[in-house]
């Protein structure tokens, strides 16, 4: 970068000099309007019924989880409005109190099981990871549409037992009030959690696979994105964490259907060991849930800040760290439920240390941001809320991690505050994130940018007035799952509730806009925001097989205005022979092996 | 990439490539690599059952030794020769697709299905001669063996509440004899108080309606000669909880079993329809004998957990497979 010592004419030449676009191979052509027409990509290329539900294409698929997924994000929120609806009188606005238990149990076993775990593996992941690689497809694409149709069934069945005798064991289905008292349909609801859980395991068989066996030539474990990494390291928690879920609901149902006490006191039982084995997943599990977001901050973090990650090493073995450590921590869930005290203090101290990883993580986006060229694109103002909320989230964490603080704030609205900091604030501001950054990719048209920033400020700041209040009511001493509380809390309970109107009025908002620009949104160009990754150098929306032909690739992920970049792609435009088609031109054509 | 669509595959060819890959070595790299982390999954779910049963296992020892006690080690015992013979014909199938040779490929095939299949038939047997002994927890069907035990009990209770209501009569007289002293009187009338409470107290035992899993465990077990570590030192209850491991942990591999054998009628029918002519295609048996193996492994697992840990002996196991498949009539059972 010889420019740089020299004194530039005015800082933002230098700037759009050196933090250019590095293309990560040739760019292919835009095709032109009359191209356009007649071009066959994934979405245009068989319209049949047929074609859609019986397709093997990880990109349709990833379509059908969208749209599956906003489906049951909806019935959730309808949920979580029920309960802040009601929480808005100290006795209970709207509902019985047996209503009330059902209302947050389906807002809780819903928005984990059905939206915030599925939702950007199944969307983005699906779509994203064979594209990032440079893969045709999935490693299993049969497998992919199978455990698409086992989790949606699954979903379907465990939605339909809600509504017909509804759940009201909280979403932790703790013996022996599940297994013993509670009067609704915990078996069956525990069948649907088994079945979706069974598609989990699945779908991380297949990103394990695709990642180790379906790389393009070049494609490096040093040149994953880290979209990538973050989708693996998802990938081994629900690979290892699932079957235990799944064999503890079984026992479970067999406690139930034969009254053997395998978890019931009162027959021989030990309901601790149900704690343990279902934390055992259930905590890794919210990994599953933050993970692919932290994935997809890194893509859009680099992109409108036209910077190169900082510390790639770190932030991708900060995943598997986090994959790892988190399988340890599990007893910080259970401090006051009779676990044993010493055990209780190393799980505390395991607990700091699985903060380590997500702080050097915050810690490089941040120094990422530094010295960037920030734009404030919808994307990035989704992505700039998830490092604040989520910092947030992580450092209350940490009041709750320790045994002493935790036997104060310990069942109380803290927790709740804790946990939506973390997994609204993190993961569905990353999945807003994501879902605006890849439109254009996904569909080929681009939406509105006024109405998508001020979603996003909606969505920001209905959502920490509303879990702002709950901080404060938790450390006053307000328990979670009751109904009622006494009347000096209504303030901070009001404050909620209204917030969570604005909330639900900026999640609408996307629905709008978005749809609407699938009709008349501009045409969006192969690469609208001209990002270095893999997928952005295929055409908008890609075709059937991803690329014409397999890519090679040369460079990392987010070289944005290196040198080299520049360098070697000046190289490759002397050296590379234009393909048959004329749209790529690859170096080294043919290639096959993924190393 | 050479395909060929004729039915003698050209030399040195390894078939069509699926759309998604770029050659066969990734596909079958990937085939295999993709079983290996389905087996992952597999551990951990049997492991959260293995672990449940450990801790139970160590909190209620004599009651697991007394389940075991009751369980058919000589249908174990001929089933675990089975499963690993069946091992090692999947593998000879390995290498005979490996060296092309369709005619040993099938009959390795088709052994190891029929010694799968004796294998769930000798299970499904055992898992009747349990029902028979009624060792179904929370059932309420009392064996004829256990009835008469039980029957034989509440004769014996009915025996003793006539005593008592003689001893009753008797006291009752003498509370009310004028010619005995005060002393004498008040003694019968303390009798008197004493008596009607035994005799309620029997007649409530004997009117109980048994257990019956209780009740048959205990026909069982004394058919199984156990004497326990000290005498009859179990609790049943804690007995049922060892049944249910064994139901639900054989059960599940019984169904992986299931799985694993339409897997190999599968790859029967694939190997008539000439799909092993390309013996590069043997990494699809050997991904399915992946799962066979891992199958057979479990149930090492289980024969010592389950079977082993209750007190057995040899003969003890060849009589009990003998009277199993009818070759001898059982020392005890009807």
């Amino acid at each position: 970068m010889a420019t740089l010592t020299e004194t530039p004419a005015s800082y933002e030449s230098l700037i759009v000099e050196r933090l250019d676009y590095t293309p990560q191979m040739l760019p292919p052509r835009e095709p032109t309007a009359a191209e356009d027409e007649t071009r066959r990509h994934y979405l245009n290329h068989d319209y049949s019924l047929f074609g859609w539900l019986f397709t093997v294409d990880h990109k349709r698929i990833g379509l059908m989880y969208l749209v599956a997924v906003s489906v049951f994000f909806l019935f959730g929120g309808i949920a979580a409005g029920l309960v802040r609806t009601n929480l808005i009188t100290p006795t209970g606005a709207i509902l019985e109190l047996d209503q009330y238990n059902k209302a947050f149990t389906a807002h809780g076993t819903i928005m984990l099981f059905l939206f915030l775990i599925p939702v950007i593996p199944g969307v983005l992941g699906n779509f994203l990871v064979p594209i990032m690689i440079g893969a045709k497809d999935m490693a299993f694409p049969k497998l992919n549409l199978a455990s698409f149709y086992v989790w949606f069934f699954g979903a379907l069945f465990f939605v339909y037992q809600l509504l017909v005798g509804g759940l009201d064991t909280g979403w932790t289905l703790y013996p022996p009030y599940s297994s013993k008292y509670s009067h609704t349909n915990v078996l069956y609801a525990g069948l649907g959690i088994f079945i979706t859980g069974f598609s989990s395991i699945l779908s991380g068989l297949n990103i394990i696979a695709t990642v180790h066996k379906m790389r393009c030539p070049g494609m490096t474990w040093g040149r994953l994105p880290l979209f990538v990494w973050a989708m693996y390291a998802t990938s081994v928690i629900q690979l290892l964490g699932t079957p235990v879920l799944a064999v503890t609901v079984v026992m479970l149902a067999v406690e139930k259907l034969f009254g053997i006490g395998i978890f019931d006191p009162t027959i021989g039982g030990d309901p601790l060991l149900f704690q343990h084995m279902f934390w055992f997943y259930s905590h890794p599990a919210v990994y599953i849930m933050i993970l692919p977001g932290m994935g997809v901050i890194n893509e859009v973090l680099t992109c409108f800040s036209r910077k190169n990650i900082f510390g790639y090493k770190a932030v991708a073995w900060s995943s598997v760290g986090i994959a790892v450590v988190g399988f340890l921590v599990w007893g910080h869930h259970m401090f006051l439920a009779g676990q044993g005290y010493y055990l209780g203090m190393v799980f505390a101290l395991l607990t700091m240390l699985v903060a380590v990883p997500s702080a050097i993580k915050v810690f490089n986006w941040t120094a990422t941001l530094y010295g960037g060229v920030i734009s404030f694109q919808a994307p990035m103002i989704f992505t700039l809320g998830f490092i604040v909320l989520f910092t947030v989230g992580g450092l209350t964490g940490l009041f709750l991690g320790t045994m002493g603080t935790d036997i104060h704030l310990h069942d109380t609205y803290f927790v709740i505050a804790h946990f939506h900091y973390t997994m609204v604030g993190g993961m569905m501001f990353a999945w807003q994130a994501g879902l605006h950054f890849w439109w254009p990719k996904i569909t080929g048209k681009m939406y509105s940018d006024f109405w998508s920033r001020l979603a996003a400020i909606v969505m920001l700041v209905g959502f920490a007035l509303t879990f702002l209040p709950q901080f404060v009511v938790g450390y006053l001493g307000m328990p979670r799952r009751y109904p009622n509380y006494p009347p000096e809390f209504q303030i901070y309970n009001v404050l909620s509730t209204g917030a969570a109107y604005i909330q639900g009025l900026g999640y609408a908002m996307p629905i709008f806009y978005l749809t609407a620009s699938l009709f008349f949104g501009k045409k969006a160009g192969n690469n609208p925001y001209r990002a270095t990754g893999l997928e952005w150098q295929t055409t908008s929306p890609p075709e059937a097989h991803n690329f014409p032909e397999t890519p090679t690739v040369y460079f990392g992920p987010y070289e944005y205005g290196v040198e080299d970049g520049l360098r070697i792609v000046d190289d490759l435009e002397r050296t590379a022979k234009p393909s048959s088609n004329g749209v790529y031109a690859t170096a080294n054509q043919g290639v096959t092996s993924g190393h | 990439m050479a395909t060929s669509t004729a039915t003698e595959p050209a030399p040195g060819s390894t078939g069509p490539v699926a759309h998604h890959f770029n050659n066969m070595g990734q596909q079958l790299a990937t085939v295999r690599f993709g079983m290996w982390l389905f087996l992952v999954t597999e551990v951990l779910f049997f492991g959260g059952a293995f672990c449940a049963y450990t801790v139970y296992r160590v909190w209620f020892p004599k009651d697991f030794e007394a389940g075991s006690a009751a369980l058919n080690v000589g249908i174990a015992s001929v089933n675990t020769f089975l499963l690993l013979t069946s091992s090692l014909t999947i593998t000879l199938a390995i290498r005979s697709a490996w060296l092309g040779s369709k005619k040993a490929l099938f009959n390795y095939l088709l052994l190891t299905t029929v010694l799968g299949t004796a294998f769930l038939g000798l299970k499904a047997r055992e898992y009747y001669l349990d029902y028979e002994e009624g060792l179904i927890p929370g059932n309420s069907r009392l064996t004829s063996d256990a009835k008469r035990e039980v029957d034989k009990e509440r004769a014996k209770l009915y025996t003793e509440a006539e005593a008592i209501k003689a001893a009753l009569v008797l006291n009752r007289a003498a509370a009310n004899d004028a010619t005995k002293t005060d002393a004498e009187r008040t003694f019968a009338a303390i009798a008197v108080a004493d008596k009607e409470r035994q005799l309620l107290h029997t007649l409530a035992i004997a009117g109980e309606a048994p257990n019956a899993f209780n009740e048959n465990l205990k026909v069982a077990l004394h058919h199984a000669d156990f004497k326990g570590v000290a005498g009859k030192d179990y609790d049943p209850s804690r007995v049922q909880l060892f049944f249910m491991f064994y139901y639900s942990m054989t059960g599940l591999h019984v169904l992986h079993m299931i799985v694993g054998l339409g897997l190999l009628v599968w790859q029967l029918a694939l190997v008539k329809m000439g799909f092993f002519d390309y013996t590069a295609r043997y990494v699809y048996i050997e991904t399915m004998s992946l799962y066979w193996h891992f199958v057979d492994m479990v149930w090492m697992f289980l024969l010592p957990l389950l079977y082993l840990c209750g007190p057995h002996t040899a003969s003890q196991a060849v009589s009990q497979f003998k009277e199993a498949i009818g070759l001898a009539t059982g020392s005890g059972t009807h």
